[in-house]
């Protein structure tokens, strides 16, 4: 029986263990350093102290304390940065309304979900957690660190990172809203509604400026406009306090939106998806507009029926600022793979290809200043892979969270769920075919079950 | 069943059927009762032996060792009988009439601008007009022990106002011991209109919070001086609010995911609002949060269904068949994941320790449980941790104290309203039965069931000593376990290492071929108890046996043979 | 770069010919020596600084001393690799073109017992998918109909043709979408009664169609042939008779238990199981069944929350390990059939090896479809269906230069490298001059 207790108390302790502070300190030594900024850096040493990067070089020994990774014949890169993805939060599209920009998906955070460690066990290390695509003016987006292994859904959160925004042109808005006889049907009504948004937040700004500015006045009264969420949100874009991350397609609808945005003097905008973006490349390198996409996704449907997997090298060749990201839980693995075939279509270079996961997003998520490359100073948010990362031969081996191991692949059991559901059906099989919903439209698809009698599809 | 039958059910049929009028009930005789010689648990950490309780138009009158009966009360023979203070439920819908379920409606035109009713904003709506005193979830609820619920309206994201009732009255209005008690929300979105979602919910919840503030600080201005300004707007959703900006109304969230509390507590810190949160599942995680936030907290009576081999339970094996499929493949694969899970179900049936152990106080909400399931889950968690005095408090004294009512409910004391629940055992023993609640001083009475025989297959007889081999990580240790049986009833009492004495087993149970038991025993100056679950098969039986809520083993036993 | 420069310098000479830009260019048919290669055979090994001769659609010579026939085109591969081209074991090419457009796509017809619908009927030999796909060196496909159960008739075609005839390989194999039991993970909200109830009609359907074909089978052998028309059945009549392959589509292991003790109990003769993505559960009862697979898409996410993040990956090597016959598939979705050499690289990387990968592409398909006597190796007197690359034909940068598909060399542009040519310096540029 004594056995027994002491079991007890010995379980208590490890759980107190596990809520370890989440800044961790280590020596990650003699790796094949890819700094992505600074270049290749052979049988060089990282030291991570408080979760940042505090020195970079040959030769350095571990303070005490400070735990050691061996990366001797391996290749330490930047966390892989994603910035389009739905995974980590529970609800994705508020697809009621063509305009719905007050609502935040930082709001429903889930750090529970299996797709966090699974792209943590592919190098990533950041992620875009974006609102949906059904509206032209979709939901806030959330930043969020793969700290998996947390259960605070806060603690997943990006502290500090800018506050973005999901827009949405073309198919999707005009299909789940134009299909229920609601403007947007065509690309003229997705201008449209933007525009008038954009008006309306204007206005709006105007009538509050104004009450504020007589609310200073000795002994004014008088009534406050009505308080608005969604105008309140879209003033605060006008204001170049949220970032503009537009899914989009077409060459046509991009030049729309950056025509809208010189209008409205929006500066930050990252065009996403954006299939047709090699076709305005010199017109989105001229706004300073950025460009996330896929490597080589094409045809699920007619707006994406014209592209081309050298879309990438196009749009970096033309000086746009270029990532490639997921928007799913499958390619969000391998991203380091998807960067490699920029190397096929469109011969990039080792650096070039692997900035368009690290530091490229990084620069439009307004994060480069802490992440996406590996130097001094920045967040020790780190992937360790056996192979260079753009072989096809690499298996990353650990990936590194604020100087904090989240994964390892020589010691990670199989089963890393976090909380294990009392009424799971341990049988039940998920097949690839089951995921085939485009996760951009999530929670869009009853809009369709009404319109068309069917579920949608891609 | 009942004795004091209601005298609205079957209202409506009646008015169809009025060649059959319904048998007139007849009132009692009395209003006073006195319940004489019986265990009186008057608190936690407060019994009376041979007490007697006095009870007289709905209050207690006196309670105590010596208490002169007076001549008016009908007196009850408490011999055997173990009183309570009468249950109170922190969260539930009894009573409450459910709306039609529009689901299948038409999709709305415009879904974006929906009206307030079909996206579920009716925070102006009273729960007390949707009482019905006849429902059978008011009958079911009050058998189960309980006499005070606070219920909450159906609907959507802000459903109304909740109200806290006595299980008991003929209308709605007698039922009322507060209304407007809590200001009912949940992230619920509405359906295929805006908020359809989470975050469209969280993000109207706070655009209302923040219209409602300028609404409130607009009204108020223009109390003061009418001239020159332009009438407030008005809004019966915004009005909802105020009473809750100016914290004399706590808002009651139902959150009983993990993450749902996270989300709760979120909107709380934007706004710091009074907050209770109800039917709490999943809270062990979020203890510092809510500590910080000040919350007060309902926990759910429902846990998830321990492990069993559904077909045993519905088919229980009638012979001994060796099972097939369990003995010839062992998986260790599968074994682990049980395993899991297991472990997760107990941190479920922990909770309320966990939650004790962090002193949190709290109550109990019945409003997912099914009641029949209410006494066992207690049972369960006491099994976990929590002492049958923290069980007593967080059905009694604690909710009193939450829900405001201390100077009324709550204890077992002269002076409070005669809410009673009075049970044939101990009421955390297994076999206990409630045999009267007294709600307002009004008499329900449950006659006792038939005991259902136990079907215990020919061929097993646990009567005889077993050697029982328990398997830990370093060692395997032995004990020496005895059952005899009187009538049907079984007692036991376990010798083995590290007891120095034999120790009565407690809970004997034995239906089909599932055998369990617990019993206390002592380590260095702690009590630990111990529950053993196992299957019999002919004179072996394998199973685990549990302490707390984070260990088990694996057990076997071996009937001695006869002497 | 070299890719580049000689896909520019295809452009200029279609430019300068006066063909009408960007019309595609013709594939050749003709007498070609490819010299000085490293030519990965499959079958016999790697030969350094070899020739391989093309001519009359066949190869005609592989080795260090060929002589190069008279008249035939030499291409020099130095620095260069041969290889046969990629079989990829399940795709909808030709059958989808893109998405959400019901009338774009071909792949499933009406019925759940219609082995008679033919895919090679509905191959659309221009599909853009088409030059996609082979000009990195996946040269032949299965296609696959879609559906449920007795889904229709997969044919294996070679990407090159004007018809589906042209394109045919020649076999072609019944697809049966053996039934989903058990819960379909955390969404499906079926109570467990109503899945066994599923599951259960489900099999019996299954049953009842095949145990028709038997009977069709032994009444037509009777008749010699004289039985009425009944589509359905006449598609299955090769399969019952042995003749004719069906492939089971399975994935859970629950169902891969089941299908392998279906097709024992009916004895049927000729088997490919595909998807398999819980194969390695139960891989020693797949290959104690004897029974090859078409495993993938090898870039998917595991079946179960609690299985190992790299199961999808290792799965292929697993069954391999376990003695199981394996080739890969990509079953893309979008028509990316072109990343069939990325889904054999994962597979390589996680467990199976290069080389039982690069088989898994290229032989091993070719002999589970009977067609190891035309493709899926480098051997005198195969089609001459093969690709010239700069290196691993799996690692990601490696760019392929030439791809001949039954001795046509196919022009290497697509849809793609022309967006490209004409994108990457566009005319005008920001500015238009008018």
């Amino acid at each position: 029986m004594k056995k027994i207790i002491l079991m007890i108390c010995l379980s208590i302790f490890i759980n107190e263990i596990k809520a370890q502070s989440q800044q961790g300190n280590m020596l990650i030594k003699n790796g094949t350093v890819l700094t992505v900024t600074k270049g290749t850096l052979e049988a060089t040493d990282v030291l991570v102290r408080n979760g940042k990067i505090a020195q970079i070089g040959k030769n350095i020994s571990a303070p005490s304390g400070f735990s050691v990774v061996d990366a001797t014949g391996m290749f330490v890169m930047p966390g892989i940065i994603d910035a389009h993805s739905h995974a980590g939060i529970d609800a994705i599209n508020e697809a009621t309304s063509p305009v719905t920009s007050e609502v935040f998906t930082g709001d429903a955070i889930n750090p529970f979900q299996m797709s966090l460690y699974r792209a943590l066990a592919g190098g990533v290390t950041t992620i875009h957690a974006m609102h949906g695509s059904a509206n032209a003016i979709g939901g806030q987006c959330e930043t969020l660190k793969l700290r998996y292994g947390v259960k605070d859904p806060e603690q997943l959160r990006m502290e500090g990172a800018p506050r973005t925004i999901k827009f949405a042109l073309g198919e999707n808005p005009t299909r789940v809203h134009g299909g229920s006889g609601i403007v947007p049907r065509t690309r003229m009504g997705v201008e449209f509604v933007i525009r008038q948004a954009f008006s309306q937040a204007k206005e709006y700004m105007t009538q509050w400026d104004n009450y504020n500015k007589q609310k200073q006045q000795k002994g004014f009264r008088g009534m406050p406009p009505a308080y608005n969420a969604r105008l309140e949100t879209l003033a605060e874009i006008l204001k170049g306090n949220i970032w503009i991350h537009c899914h989009s397609y077409r060459a046509d609808e991009l030049q729309m939106l950056l025509k809208v945005c010189k209008d409205f003097g929006i500066k930050k905008i990252v065009f996403q998806h954006v299939n047709e973006g090699f076709k305005v490349a010199p017109e989105l390198a001229a706004y300073g507009a950025m460009a996330s996409v896929f490597s080589d996704w094409w045809a699920y449907k007619l707006e994406v029926y014209y592209s081309t997997a050298y879309n990438a090298a196009i749009l970096t060749k033309n000086g746009v600022v270029t990532s490639i990201n997921s928007d799913d839980a499958e390619l969000m693995r391998h991203l380091y793979h998807e960067a490699a075939k920029t190397q096929k279509y469109g011969a990039l270079t080792d650096e070039e290809a692997l900035s368009l996961i690290t530091i490229n997003p990084a620069k439009q998520l307004g994060i480069d200043n802490r992440v996406g490359s590996i130097e001094v100073g920045k967040e020790a948010d780190i992937a360790i892979f056996n192979n260079h990362p753009l072989s096809i031969y690499t298996v990353p081996m650990m990936t590194i969270v604020d100087g904090v191991v989240r994964f390892d692949r020589e010691k990670d059991p199989a089963d890393m769920r976090i909380y294990v559901d009392p009424k799971q059906d341990l049988d039940a099989v998920s097949l690839q075919e089951d995921y085939q919903v485009d996760r951009c439209m999530e929670g869009a698809e009853f809009m369709f079950e009404n319109i068309f009698g069917a579920n949608l599809e891609e | 069943m009942v004795l004091f039958t209601m005298l609205f059910a079957g209202f409506a049929e009646a008015q169809f059927q009025q060649s059959q009028p319904e048998p007139k009930e007849l009132s009692p005789v009395s209003r006073t009762y006195a319940i004489t010689n019986a265990t009186i648990f008057q608190a936690p950490g407060r019994k009376i032996d041979r007490g007697t309780i006095v009870l007289k138009d709905g209050l207690i009158t006196s309670v105590g060792k010596n208490v002169s009966i007076p001549p008016d009360a009908i007196v009850i023979k408490g011999d055997s009988l173990h009183i309570y203070a009468g249950f109170i439920d922190g969260l539930s819908h009894a009573g409450v009439t459910k709306p039609k379920d529009e689901s299948n409606r038409e999709r709305p035109k415009d879904p974006g601008n929906p009206s307030p009713e079909i996206a579920g904003i009716t925070p102006y709506q009273d729960v007390r007009t949707s009482l019905n005193p006849t429902d059978k979830s008011v009958e079911d609820l009050r058998a189960a022990g309980f006499t005070v619920t606070q219920v909450i309206p159906y609907g959507g994201m802000l459903p109304g106002t909740g109200a806290i009732i006595s299980l008991t009255g003929k209308t709605a209005d007698e039922m009322i011991l507060a209304g407007k008690s809590v200001f009912y929300s949940e992230l619920a979105p509405a359906q295929r209109v805006y908020p359809s979602t989470v975050i469209g919910v969280m993000a109207k919840w706070r655009e209302m919070y923040r219209q409602a503030t300028l609404a409130k600080n607009y009204e108020t201005l223009y109390a003061s001086n009418k001239a020159g300004l332009n009438r407030p707007a008005s809004d019966r959703s915004l009005e909802a609010f105020y009473p809750v900006i100016d914290k004399k109304l706590p808002v009651l969230f139902e959150a009983d995911k993990y993450l749902d509390i996270q989300r709760v507590l979120a909107l709380q810190a934007d706004f710091g609002f009074s907050v209770i949160v109800g039917d709490v599942k999943e809270g062990w995680d979020a203890i510092d949060k809510l500590k910080a936030a000040g919350a007060k907290v309902f926990l759910s009576l429902e846990l998830p269904e321990e492990k069993k081999d559904k077909k045993d339970d519905k088919n229980p094996p009638k012979k001994e068949e060796p099972k097939k499929d369990d003995s010839a493949k062992a998986d260790p694969e599968k074994e682990a994941l049980e395993k899991r899970k297991a472990e997760s179900i107990k941190q479920y049936i922990g909770q309320a320790a966990t939650f004790k152990k962090a002193g949190i106080p709290f109550g109990f909400s019945t409003l997912t449980v099914k009641t029949s399931d209410i006494q066992s889950n207690l049972r369960k968690m006491i099994a976990s941790g929590l002492t049958e005095d923290d069980a007593l408090a967080a059905l009694t004294t604690s909710p009193a104290q939450l829900l405001g009512l201390s100077d009324r409910l709550g204890s077992v004391d002269q002076g409070k309203i005669a809410n009673l629940v009075i049970s044939d055992k101990p009421y955390f023993n297994e076999k206990a039965k409630v045999r009267y609640v007294f709600v307002d001083g009004l008499m329900y009475k449950y006659d006792p069931k038939e005991q259902p025989k136990t079907d215990v297959p020919a061929g097993i007889n646990i009567t005889g000593t077993w050697t029982v081999t328990t398997q830990t990580a370093a060692q395997k240790q032995e004990e020496k376990v005895t059952f005899t049986k009187e009538g049907n009833t079984y007692s036991g009492s376990i010798t083995g290492a590290g007891m120095s004495q034999a120790v009565a087993l407690e809970g004997i149970e034995l239906t089909g071929n599932k055998l369990k038991y617990s019993y206390t025993t002592q380590a260095e100056g702690q009590s630990l108890k111990v529950n053993v679950e196992a299957t019999i098969a002919g004179n072996t039986f394998k199973g685990t046996s549990s302490a707390g809520s984070s260990t088990s083993f694996s057990i076997e036993g071996k009937k001695d043979p006869k002497r | 770069m070299k890719i580049l420069q000689y896909r520019f310098l295809t452009v200029l000479l279609l430019l300068c010919a006066g063909t009408t830009y960007p019309q595609n260019p013709k594939a050749k048919f003709g007498t070609y020596a490819l010299t000085n290669a490293s030519i990965e055979t499959i079958t016999k090994g790697v030969i350094n600084n070899g020739t391989v001769v093309i001519s009359n659609g066949k190869i005609a010579a592989v080795g260090t001393n060929v002589q190069i026939p008279q008249g035939a085109e030499v291409i020099d591969c130095k620095g260069k690799w041969i290889y046969p081209g990629m079989i990829d074991g399940g795709t909808k090419a030709g059958l989808f073109e893109f998405g959400q457009v019901a009338q774009a796509n071909d792949v499933t017809e009406l019925g759940d017992v219609i082995p008679q619908m033919k895919a090679l009927t509905a191959i659309n030999p221009n599909s853009a998918g088409i030059p996609i796909t082979r000009i990195s060196g996946v040269t032949t496909t299965l296609t696959v109909p879609g559906g449920e159960l007795f889904a229709g008739t997969a044919a294996l075609v070679n990407l090159h043709g004007y018809t589906p005839d042209q394109m045919a390989v020649g076999f072609q194999a019944v697809v049966l979408n053996y039934p989903r039991t058990g819960r379909r993970g955390f969404f499906d909200r079926r109570t467990d009664e109503e899945i066994k109830k599923a599951t259960d009609k489900a099999i019996q359907r299954v049953n009842e169609v095949w145990d028709k074909a038997v009977e069709y089978h032994k009444l037509d052998s009777a008749t010699k042939g004289k039985m009425q028309y009944y589509p359905e059945m006449q598609a299955l009549l090769p399969v019952v008779r042995g003749e004719m392959t069906l492939i089971i589509d399975v994935d859970a292991a629950k169902d891969i238990q089941a299908a392998i003790k279906w097709v024992g109990e009916k004895k049927i003769k000729k088997v490919i199981l595909s998807g398999v993505a819980e194969g390695w559960r139960v891989a020693d009862e797949i290959a104690k069944a004897n029974i090859p697979v078409i495993a993938g898409p090898v870039l998917s996410l595991p079946t179960r929350d609690y299985d190992k993040y790299d199961r999808p990956y290792s799965n292929p090597g697993s069954l391999r390990k376990a003695g199981v016959k394996v080739a890969i598939k990509t079953e893309d979705d979008n028509v990316n059939y072109r990343n069939l050499p990325y889904h054999a690289g994962f597979a390589a990387a996680y467990g199976m090896g290069r080389e039982e990968a690069l088989r898994a592409v290229t032989i091993v398909p070719a002999e589970i479809f009977g067609v190891a006597d035309r493709l899926g190796s480098i051997e005198q007197g195969k089609s001459a269906t093969l690709f010239v690359c700069d290196g691993d034909p799996f690692e990601t940068k490696t760019q392929v230069s030439n791809v001949f598909i039954d001795g046509w060399n196919i022009p290497m542009v697509s849809r793609q490298t022309l967006l490209y040519d004409e994108f990457l310096n566009r005319e005008p540029g920001l500015t238009k001059e008018k």
